[in-house]
């Protein structure tokens, strides 16, 4: 009987410290939010957001999980669709917070999504990686604390592109600007105007209805204004191509060119010949040998589609979340937070080292200051003209 | 019951949803009222804006605390309602939807343009609050299961009193009810008033709920959905708006593990729902009911 | 700028605008003349009819004009599949076949996206070439949408009018009880109905993608552009769809080009909503 006991005891033993072993060794579930617009008018961002997201995830899976301090973590992104909208972005915050109690968010893109989540993440002290042009999502009383803008807005890489475009091209006077009248175009064009304007260009501009595909109408106005550079600024993708091919069907011969974006592969696919000559501000080279490995698993996954720019700053923002997970030694959000915030020099994704600025602007360094290219099409092919590094301010 | 179960959870997300539904059963009572003279607004997300931009801008230039800008967030709303309802209400079924249709989009173009006063696309955000005690999410379910309850309420009696009678009338018959002597247009301005005056008020009370007004809260998709939430729960019975707009706001939510097919599968499940409950789910069970 | 030259090329704009609006328009007041029924899947439809020759002429280039008459009648007959499930449960039912399109629309529209991902892409044109007529640009493949809506409204009026079906067509949209006593058969005169309205609706999608652009989306602005149309025309009236397609297209491009997108909008919609209030079945449409 005694034996007995003790071959128990020692038998429970055994099993807990097996358990313990297990337990050690299997990782545990860590629940990363996506707040992304999946219907409504921004899915190709929201689908982008969530493919970069995903592909991140799977990097780390594939060395066997994320390893913060002593433990392994299999990170697990729950995916919401916000569906563009103010309201669709607070209800999918709230149900991620107090719900499924995510601490880290990555995501939403539109401003009127990202304003109306905030509310519910500043209160709960969730982190928050997103983006969305409104000056009032960094800029605002409490100097954002959990929000981190992690893609250069037209305020990072507007003055440095127009810069570039005055020495190389310094005949150039007039510039127009078509933009749709949604939460984009309205601040876009504005902010491009005066960076325009401050560099002596003089500026006609002219918004739409989103949604429009005919811009024949708009264009042959632009046209009688005898302007050397069409900026496509603020449009998305879909209707970039489109206005290349009328614009040059309607015989416009100066440059075009779109401080913003991107959309250099949507254009070649829908201008084709017309696009000769289109220059871009572009966040990624797709043909860049240390994309290979990103472009052959986005393939394997999601098909042959064209791939949509965003897809690697959301990549890229995954990574950032967990490298600063793994500097902080925990997932406790204000030690996480705080590894953020000091992550300049850091290289996880494909758009250059973590430089954080925007302190002059914003109040606070929470914009991410990646790397940019200026491109231009040539023989259907995107060749890379400059690579500018926003300046800290 | 409604008033009781938030003192069980602090789950953030239940009160929230909890607020929009009560919020969201303003405006489909309210277009329910407009919907029983036989008319359907297409317009009515709207003036849920222009309560919302009313009350807020009030708010924001001229200084007005929450309930005097309320009132006139309501009164804006109601002016329009009442200058355009004489026009418009003339016009029967069909034509009523598109006119309505296209006067939304017009609000709506109109908060986009004027970009100086609304902020255009980009939409308010920092505006004062209702009042700090409103700030924590139990206490705005309070206040808004009282307005809610109490614009239903409103609602419901009218549709239950004489005036109830004369509008059922009205839509049934509505050359009858003329020579009975009921100023068949003259009910139809006042009800469509009474209308968007209440939707006004969801909208003011939205705003400072999602802290955010921008125009695409109130586009053509917002009317349809008020639109969606009648049909569904029941055009002709008092809790049909109620049970539609249960149905409208929650089902989503139940679909968010779908996240590819959600969409898919909402759409499906609206044509079955049409085509075999053509009655709306209230007036199913109404049928049932009276079938036995 | 109000110069000669840019009043011609507002012209030109303008007819190419109009074409592409009446063949939009024409499925739509098929549909609602015959049989009552408000059809919003009709951007859905139109966005397969773009699939169909995406697939037929840009991946497996047929002949363009087997290609674009091919994938027409095929998104057509996958229509009357569409017909049967969904769409004969809601004739002469106004709200419900507005919800319950809706729903077959989000359903058909984020399928589409699940198997076709939601980027843009291009068909080839089926003529790249640009005409040059003194100061006026007209490129070619405008011309041909042009054609195709000369054509596809004539064809179409002449079914209307002279052949038995055609007739049918119409006594049954009068009064489709008298026509069943009459031996006209309302089931069957309503597939054919419904099959012509998706093959025009669908041939009116694959030449919109194919000036424009395709992805699942392109429905949105389908659809709201026959809501326009139709009701300026006046719904059910084929002819009314024509003329409601010509002014849109002249008005859109003059408005725009002279005073810029806002005040087009803003005018047309106030016209819209004027013609509504003072004549709302439309110009050539018949009051009820």
């Amino acid at each position: 009987m005694f034996s007995t006991r003790i071959l128990r005891h020692v038998l429970f033993l055994l099993m807990f410290t097996a358990l313990g072993i297990a337990r050690a060794q299997a990782p545990e579930e860590l629940k990363i939010g996506v707040i992304a617009p999946l219907s409504g008018g921004g899915t190709a961002w929201g689908l982008a957001l969530q493919r970069g997201a995903q592909l991140a995830v799977d990097e780390v899976m594939a060395k066997g999980g994320l390893k913060i301090g002593d433990k392994v973590y299999a990170p697990k992104l729950v995916v919401f669709d916000s569906q563009y909208t103010a309201a669709g972005g607070r209800v999918a915050a709230e149900r991620l917070i107090s719900v499924e109690k995510v601490k880290f968010i990555i995501g939403p893109i539109g401003s009127p999504e990202v304003l109306g989540a905030l509310p519910v993440t500043m209160k709960s002290e969730t982190l928050m990686l997103s983006n969305g042009f409104a000056v009032p999502i960094l800029k605002n009383p409490e100097n954002s604390p959990y929000n981190f803008r992690v893609l250069n807005t037209s305020v990072e890489f507007g003055p440095a592109m127009v810069k570039w475009y005055r020495e190389n091209y310094p005949k150039s006077k007039k510039v127009a600007m078509i933009g749709p009248n949604d939460s984009v175009g309205q601040m876009v064009v504005p902010q491009m105007a005066e960076v325009y304007k401050s560099q002596g260009f003089e500026v006609w501009s002219e918004l739409y209805e989103r949604g429009s595909k005919e811009f024949t109408p708009i264009l042959l106005r632009m046209i009688a204004q005898k302007v050397d550079l069409f900026d496509l600024a603020g449009n998305a993708p879909s209707e970039v191509g489109l206005m290349i091919r009328q614009a040059r069907q309607s015989g416009f011969k100066g440059h075009i060119w779109q401080a913003g974006g991107p959309a250099v592969d949507e254009a070649i696919a829908i201008a084709g010949k017309l696009s000769e000559g289109y220059m871009s501000f572009n966040v990624f080279d797709f043909d860049n040998p240390k994309a290979a490995n990103f472009v052959k698993a986005y393939r394997a996954k999601y098909g042959t589609g064209i791939i949509n720019a965003q897809t690697p700053i959301w990549h890229n923002a995954t990574h950032m979340l967990f490298e600063s997970m793994r500097r902080s030694g925990g997932t406790d959000v204000k030690a996480v937070r705080n590894s953020l915030e000091k992550l300049d020099g850091y290289e996880g994704g494909l758009v250059g080292p973590v430089s954080w600025g925007g302190l002059a602007e914003y109040g606070v360094n929470h914009q991410l200051l990646h790397e940019f290219l200026i491109v231009e099409v040539r023989d259907g092919k995107i060749m890379t003209r400059a690579t500018i590094t926003p300046v800290k301010r | 019951m409604l008033a009781i179960w938030p003192i069980f959870t602090s789950n953030q997300f239940l009160l929230t949803m909890a607020s929009m539904v009560l919020l969201s059963a303003i405006g489909a009572a309210s277009l329910n009222l407009i919907i029983r003279t036989g008319h359907v607004s297409l317009a009515h997300a709207g003036f849920m804006g222009i309560g919302a931009y009313g009350c807020v801008l009030a708010q924001l230039y001229l200084e007005w605390s929450f309930p005097i800008a309320l009132i006139f967030g309501c009164l804006l709303s109601g002016l329009v309602a009442l200058a355009v309802g004489p026009i418009i209400l003339r016009l029967t079924g069909k034509y009523f939807v598109l006119v309505t249709f296209m006067l939304g989009e017009i609000i709506r173009m109109i908060f986009i343009e004027w970009k100086s006063l609304t902020g255009g696309s980009n939409g308010l955000s920092n505006f004062p609050p209702i009042h700090p005690i409103f700030e924590s999410s139990i206490n705005f379910y309070y206040l808004a299961l009282i307005v809610s309850v109490l614009c239903v309420a409103l609602c419901w009696r009218i549709l239950t009193s004489e005036l109830g009678r004369a509008i059922d009338s009205m839509r049934e018959a509505e050359k009858v009810a003329l020579c009975s002597g009921v100023p068949v247009i003259k009910i139809k301005i006042l009800i469509f008033v009474i209308g968007c005056v209440l939707v006004a008020i969801q909208g003011a009370f939205q705003a400072h709920l999602i802290k955010f007004v921008d125009p695409t809260s109130f586009n053509d998709l917002a009317s349809l959905n008020f639109v969606v939430m009648n049909v569904i729960g029941g055009m002709f019975h008092v809790a049909g708006p109620l049970i539609g707009t249960i149905f409208i706001s929650l089902f989503p939510e139940l679909l968010r593990d779908y996240v590819d097919y959600q969409r898919v599968i909402f759409g499906v499940v609206l044509i079955i729902v049409m085509a075999a409950l053509p009655g709306g789910i209230v007036g199913t069970f109404a049928r049932l009911r009276g079938k036995k | 700028m109000f110069s000669m030259a840019m009043f011609g090329q507002a012209l030109v704009n303008g007819v190419s605008l109009s074409a592409i609006y009446v063949l939009i328009a024409l499925g739509f007041t098929l549909l609602f003349g015959i049989m009552r029924v408000v059809n919003f899947a009709h951007g859905a439809f139109a966005m397969l009819g773009g699939y169909a020759l995406f697939f037929a002429y840009g991946q497996y280039q047929l002949p363009y004009a087997v290609a674009i008459i091919g994938s027409a009648l095929l998104v057509a007959s996958a229509g009357l599949i569409f017909e049967y499930f969904v769409v004969r449960w809601f004739y002469h039912k106004m709200f419900q076949s507005m919800i319950g399109l809706m729903g077959l629309n989000m359903a058909m529209v984020f399928t589409g996206v699940i198997v076709w991902d939601a980027h843009e892409r291009s068909i080839p044109a089926a003529a790249s070439e640009v005409l040059f007529v003194g100061d006026l640009v007209i490129p070619a493949d405008r011309v041909v949408v042009l054609a195709v809506a000369i054509v596809v409204l004539f064809l179409f009026w002449m079914f209307i009018s002279k052949t038995k079906y055609g007739l049918a067509m119409r006594a049954a949209s009068q009064d489709v009880e008298i026509a069943g006593t009459q031996g006209i058969n309302a089931r069957r005169i309503y597939q054919v109905a419904f099959f012509i309205a998706i093959f025009m609706t669908a041939l009116a999608g694959s030449l919109y993608t194919q000036v424009y652009a395709l992805s699942p989306f392109v429905g949105e602005r389908i659809l709201m552009v026959a809501f326009v149309v139709v009701i300026l025309g006046g719904m059910g009236s084929i002819p009314g769809a024509a003329l409601g397609g010509i002014l849109l297209g002249l008005s859109e491009s003059f408005l725009s080009t002279f005073f810029g997108a806002a005040v087009s909008t803003f005018v047309t919609f106030g016209a819209v909503i004027l013609l509504l209030v003072v004549r709302p079945w439309g110009i050539l449409g018949e009051p009820e």
